[in-house]
This record gives structure tokens, sequence and C-alpha cells, in this order.
């Protein structure tokens, strides 16, 4: 479990330094479509936000063109609702992958990380158990910007989806806070990573 | 911590994907960046699972009469609003049909009178949920009878706007030809004397001083005035 040390290396590497972690390839297929087709779904939907801003209506904030995606209202919901398979079929095969492989009990937040933010002391072993939690954390809100999403795509044929977010503008403001939320986690895990595992567990997701 | 002689570096990994990252987002600047190309490719996918997840026969439950917000409801128009005199104004339905019709505001009154309180939803995100009262658009069909090689139905409209609907949709129980909005006679900016209402589709569907319905057995060039400039055909809700 040594990394091979290069002879040339000037400085004298410990002798049980961790080798790059290895990755399941499923991990990372997942990570790299989840980023590519968030940040499609992200802009192009901020696109869509303009037609008619969440907050104050036509007389609203807009957000800036070069976060948005599309160039105008059709172009943004073209590519929103391409994007969206990429998105959601990413995300259910992963969900079936970690659910067949138990992996979802293997790798996400238990009770144990919990009880080791209440009372541990190793500030390594918390650092581990933040990062499990927040990248568990997402989850739910990556499942939520989707039934949110459905909701507004065909609240006639899924009514009762719809139904869940009360009003019109309560369905709209949940599917908009996702981005945020999505955005501040990316920040978030990237550096809970860094700091977990250093680049090269970053790099081990992504290569 | 690097090895000299390593010429790529964690450090230059790092710069790269900075720097490929930021590109993609400046690409994205707004621009169009091959909407119509992802439009041709998802297109087909997204109108087939619309169809199937139609339910042409069943009605999509209603609001109660507390829950109407007339203020949330814009009004949108390509050109204005045109000037209908209701005394003498006719809707011409046609096409593909066993019985084409010239009908009178009169005459259309005359008809079962069907109201349904429903969200109105506009593509460009908001909605509001609204009281029409008309007569069913399948009413109107079992006058005229269209025949079976009917598919779709062309809406025309005084202004100049036009829309094409598949059959189902426009036969969906909820589709209205309507004449009444909030309890009160359709004012003349959302369409009177008469406009499709329906809580099937998007708003830019719902065409506004229709005078001419005709039934088709194909889609034609000009599918609708948005449509044409390249927002969804189906846009079904």
């Amino acid at each position: 479990m040594s990394s091979p040390a290069s002879p040339s290396d000037p400085i004298k590497r410990p002798k049980k330094a961790p080798s790059a972690p290895k990755q399941a390839l499923f991990a990372k297929i997942f990570h790299w479509i989840n980023l590519i087709s968030l940040l499609l779904m992200l802009t192009s939907g901020l696109q869509i936000y303009n037609a008619n801003p969440v907050f104050g209506g036509r007389a609203g904030w807009h957000f800036p063109a070069f976060v948005t995606l599309g160039g105008w209202l059709a172009g943004g919901r073209h590519w929103h609702f391409a994007a969206m398979w990429l998105f959601a079929m990413n995300l259910l095969i992963y969900g079936i992958y970690i659910f067949i492989t138990r992996r979802w009990k293997r790798r996400y937040a238990s009770s144990s990380d919990v009880q080791v933010l209440q009372t541990g002391t190793n500030q390594k072993r918390r650092n581990y158990a933040w990062h499990r939690v927040v990248y568990t954390a997402i989850m739910p809100v990556l499942v939520l910007a989707i039934a949110s999403g459905l909701a507004m795509y065909k609240p006639a044929q899924f009514h009762w989806l719809s139904g869940l977010f009360i009003n019109w503008q309560i369905l709209r403001t949940v599917h908009f806070i996702t981005v945020p939320i999505v955005v501040l986690f990316t920040l978030i895990h990237s550096l809970l990573a860094l700091k977990v595992g250093q680049f090269r567990l970053v790099k081990s997701m992504f290569t | 911590m690097q090895s000299p002689r390593r010429p790529f570096t964690r450090r230059h990994l790092l710069q790269l994907s900075g720097l490929s990252g930021a590109g993609l987002l400046l690409n994205a600047c707004g621009a169009p960046l091959y909407s119509d190309q992802v439009n041709q490719a998802f297109e087909p996918l997204n109108q087939r699972v619309e169809k199937i997840i139609l339910k042409p026969q069943s009605l999509v439950p209603e609001y109660s009469a507390s829950a109407v917000n007339p203020e949330a409801l814009l009004i949108n128009s390509i050109d204005g609003t045109p000037e209908i005199d209701p005394t003498t104004f006719q809707l011409i339905i046609d096409g593909a049909v066993n019985r084409p019709m010239q009908l009178s505001l009169a005459d259309l009154q005359s008809m079962p009178l069907t109201s349904m309180i429903i969200r109105h939803v506009c593509v460009e995100g908001w909605a509001a949920i609204v009281q029409w009262g008309g007569i069913r658009l399948q009413d109107l069909a079992a006058l005229v009878q269209p025949k079976p090689e009917a598919r779709y139905v062309y809406f025309q409209s005084a202004d100049g706007y036009y829309e094409s609907w598949d059959l189902p949709s426009a036969l969906h129980p909820q589709t209205l030809m309507a004449y009444q909005k909030n309890g009160a006679p359709l004012p003349a900016e959302n369409g009177a004397p008469l406009r499709l209402a329906s809580p099937i589709k998007l708003g830019y569907k719902q065409s506004k001083w229709v005078t001419r319905i005709s039934f088709t057995a194909d889609l034609m060039d000009r599918q609708g005035y948005w449509v044409d400039k390249g927002y969804e055909w189906f846009a079904g809700l």
C-alpha cells in the first residue's frame, strides 16, 4: 500500500505514505456527468429565471448574461429540458448502483459520524465525518430539484406532485433555492475533500 | 514537495481545470450555444413522453373559487388588442370535417356552458388561477364531425396569431373555447369574444381572439406564432 517513491526524489517520504485512493468507476462517472449536467441545468435555469424572475416578477433583478445559457427563453428551455435527462438519469443510475452495492451503508453518513461530530476529539475523524454528512445531505436536495422541476414542467399531469408545494410561488422558490445550495455545496464539498484527502483524493474521483 | 522532473504538477492540473471551467462558462455567455441542435436532438424524446403522460379524457383537478387570483394573470399579445364586433362575429370551423360550420356568438352561447377553475401557466414562468367559462372544443367537434384522418387542429386569430394542437389535447374535456373569465364576460385584452383555455397546455398555445378552427390531417409549415420562432410545439403541462 506504499506509494512508489521516485528514486530521484530528494525528499524522503514517510514509509507508510498512503497511496492515491481508488475510486469505483461508477462513482467517477457519476461525478463527471453530475458536474457537467448541473452546470448546464444551472446556467439554462437562470436563463429561464430571467424571463420572469421568481423574486419581483418582470420588474425583479435579472441574472447577468454571462451566467446564462441558451441566449433567450426558448434556448434556455431547450438546454434545460435536454440536460434534465442527463442529470436525472445519472442520478437514478447512481442511486440504483449505491443501493444494490449497499454503498449507501458504507460510504454515506451514519450514526457513527453524527456521534463523532458530537463527542469526537480526533480532528481527522471529525473532518471525515463532516465530509460524509455534507455529501449525504446534498442527495435529497438533488432529488428535490428534480421533483420541484417536474412539478413545474408538468403541473397538470403531475398535479399530486405540484400540490405538495402548496402554491406556484413556493414551488418556483423551492426549485430556485436548489441553485445556491448546489453552488455552495460544490464549494464546501471540494474544500472538505481537500481537507480529508488532499488533492490526490479530488484527483482520484475525476481520473 | 514536487520533484523538479515532473513537468505536469498538480498545480498545473488545478490551473488547467480552472481555466477550462472558466472557458466553458465564458462560452455560455448568454449565447444560444447550439440550443437549436440540442432542441432537435431532445424535442422528439420530450414530445413522446408528453404524449404518453397526457391522459386525454381525465380531468385535471380544479381549484376553489377563493383560489382565483385575477391580478396574477398578465396580458401578453403580439400586436395590441384587435377590435372585434361581437354582434357580427362568426367562428368558422372547417378543414377535415363532415359538416363545416359558421357560428355566431349567440349560437355558441346557446350551447352547454362549461366552467372550470384551473391554473394558467405561462412559458415565462408565472402562473395564475383563473375561472374560465365556455364551450368544450369536443362539443364543437361533435357538431362538425372531424373525419378519421384529422389529427391536428389549427386556430387562427383576428390579430394574425396562429397555433396548432394535437387532436387528443384539443378534445380534452377541459379544453374550452372560452367567453367568460372569473365570472364575467371575457375582457377584450384577454381574448374576447372567444379564446382557447386549457389546463393542459402552456399559455402561448391558448390563442386569444380565435376566428377560425380547422381540423387537418397533417401539421403545416406554420405551426404556431411562437413555435415558428423556436418554442416547443407540444408544450403540454
